[in-house]
């Protein structure tokens, strides 16, 4: 017997039984669990038993308990949920009245899909992230199917991640006059389409400037050296250069100066010596100002150079004055201190005013003698008239 | 005296023979020497500008998706990556005849908004002078690097003689600044992208 059952033939026959009964045992199981069915939250909800047409009243339970949401049960043994509430929800089994399982659902309930709300972030000109929020809760897992164009364009897919509720498009066709998203929203209660119209370059916000950093300059009390690298979202290539604004205030001051840079540095010559200041730097497309400032890079602090190397814990409270202070937006191509040059424009000044006055004065003297020696001809003239009139003819 | 004065001449004239380098030098910013690229996209730049303001004169709130043009150049198909590999040659040659289809387009939107005595037709003769000037540096560009300039220019699509209600000028008008101002955004990505590549043209 044991060679018998050993035998391959008696093997291969256990095996394909087993194999052909497995996926009928899996059936029942799924029937019994997994026959799930949507109903709208506040409306009434009928649960049929099944197709089989039972003679004997049908006895329902909710989650293996015979206790129920208001309801009634119709005579074909359907049960009807009324205004039905998230209570209602679960896991429901009908048998007859020998307790013999008959059908089993798990109802689900919530909201079909309305219009959704959908926002659109551009970091830069390869790339479109668009995410969206339901206004009304389902409730009810859902599926969502994006697509993306241009005018004139074909749909193409944006990229969904259903978990976070966002999808992306990779090397949209920027330079078109309007852009479509649309999305398609679909739970077990139905569907719904959302559309949305932009302009990329409308949207087009650079994230914040990194590695920014600032520090004193050593023998300049009124000097802070800034530098920043561009946003690692932002392509470095000519076609695509951003403008920075960088913004400093003494600490405590109600007022912020700014400076524009399309430089990755910028010298602050304007600081307000022996004072603690909180620098930021934000970016913006340069070629087109209808884009959007990226949000202000972290507040940092910084104390300008003082003799004193160490600052006086004392000074950190607060700026002392309420005036506010003068903002410059001036253009500021990568400064570089030079104070050396600075003593040599004043000294080509003052020697360029010496060389202006010496030529006014010789040209008002070179005036003054033309004029006397005119005069003096003048008179000599005259007086040879006089000396002329006066001898006898 | 004589000698005197001629003494005060030659101080006078030494003086400003000494200022000359002052004048020359005291410039406070060392001057970049501008290319003829660089005029080019200083150029795309201003009409960028200038487009934007006419822009803001429209009483359009909404912006309108775009159907009356169907001439103008295809900007619906250029994406970044297009901007980081640019030929030279193509691309100044692609340039150019976008420039003439909108300088026509521009000359029609004027004949038409005269005929309505629209108030941006000042304007709009300034832009076509402007779109002129840029085809023109376009054009010495193209022959210093050795581009041929199309000699039979495509035929001009036919735009109707005339519109027959102040609005449909109004929308034209918004419809074709709004096409060109991405233009102008292109275009000037476009010159400063490809600076490099005339440089090294002109020194092989």
């Amino acid at each position: 017997m044991p060679g018998l059952l050993s035998s391959p033939v008696c093997l291969t026959v256990v095996w394909f039984l087993s194999w052909s009964l497995r996926p009928s045992c899996a059936q029942i199981w799924t029937n019994e669990v997994s026959d799930v069915q949507f109903g709208r939250l506040g409306s009434n909800v009928t649960l049929t038993c099944g197709k089989s047409n039972i003679r004997t009243p049908a006895v329902w339970h909710l989650n293996r308990s015979s206790a129920l949401p208001w309801h009634k049960v119709r005579s074909d043994g359907a049960l009807v949920l009324l205004q039905v509430n998230h209570s209602a929800q679960g896991n429901y089994s009908c048998s007859d009245s020998q307790g013999l399982l008959l059908h089993s659902i798990n109802l689900r309930l919530g909201h079909p899909p309305g219009l959704l709300s959908i926002s659109c972030q551009v970091p830069n000109h390869a790339h479109v992230r668009c995410s969206w929020v339901e206004p009304v809760k389902t409730f009810l897992p859902a599926k969502y199917n994006a697509s993306f164009r241009g005018t004139g364009q074909e749909w193409t897919p944006c990229v969904v991640n259903v978990a976070r509720k966002h999808c992306d498009v990779d090397h949209p066709a920027f330079w078109s006059s309007m852009h479509t998203l649309r999305i398609t929203e679909t739970n077990g209660l139905g569907s719904e389409t959302t559309f949305i119209q932009f302009q990329l370059h409308k949207l087009l916000k650079p994230d914040p400037p990194q590695s920014v950093s600032v520090m004193g300059i050593e023998g300049y009390p009124m000097r802070l050296n800034v530098s920043w690298d561009y946003p690692s979202s932002w392509p470095r290539l000519p076609a695509f250069p951003l403008i920075f604004q960088i913004r400093y205030q003494p600490l405590g001051s109600a007022y912020w100066s700014e400076i524009n840079s399309e430089g990755t540095t910028v010298i602050i010559c304007d600081a307000l010596a022996g004072h603690l200041h909180q620098v930021q730097v934000r970016a913006r497309d340069e070629v087109n100002p209808e884009t959007q400032w990226s949000e202000w890079s972290p507040v940092l602090p910084v104390w300008p150079w003082s003799v004193s190397t160490t600052p006086d814990p004392e000074e950190e409270d607060f700026f002392p004055f309420s005036t506010k202070p003068e903002t410059s937006t001036a253009e500021s191509h990568n400064v570089v201190p030079e104070d050396g040059g600075n003593l040599g424009l004043v000294i080509l000044l003052v020697l360029f005013s010496v060389v202006i006055l010496t030529t006014v004065f010789s040209f008002i003297f070179a005036v003054w003698v033309r004029q006397k020696r005119r005069n003096h001809v003048t008179k000599q003239e005259l007086t040879s008239m006089v000396k002329m009139k006066s001898m006898p003819i | 005296m004589k000698l005197l004065l001629d003494s005060s001449s030659s101080l006078l004239f030494s003086l400003l023979l000494a200022q000359l380098p002052v004048f020359t030098s005291g410039s406070p910013v060392p001057q970049r020497r501008t290319t003829e690229m660089d005029k080019l996209s200083n150029q795309t730049k201003n009409l960028l500008k200038l487009t934007q303001e006419l822009l803001k004169d429209h009483a359009f709130e909404a912006d309108v998706e775009p159907h009356r043009f169907r001439s103008l150049p295809e900007m619906s198909n250029r994406s970044a990556n297009d901007l980081n590999n640019l030929e030279l040659k193509p691309t100044l040659s692609q340039l150019h005849s976008d420039l003439k289809l909108y300088e026509h387009h521009f000359e029609w939107l004027n004949r038409v908004s005269k005929k309505h005595h629209h108030p941006a037709v000042p304007k709009l003769v300034e832009m076509i002078r402007e779109i002129k000037s840029l085809i023109s540096l376009l054009h010495r560009q193209m022959k210093f690097v050795k581009v041929e300039t199309p000699r039979l220019t495509p035929v001009a699509p036919s735009l109707p003689p005339h519109l027959p209600y102040h609005f449909d000028v109004l929308q034209s008008s918004h419809e074709l600044l709004q096409h060109f101002k991405l233009f102008c955004d292109w275009a000037y990505r476009a010159f400063i992208s490809l600076k490099p590549k005339v440089t090294a043209t002109a020194v092989q």
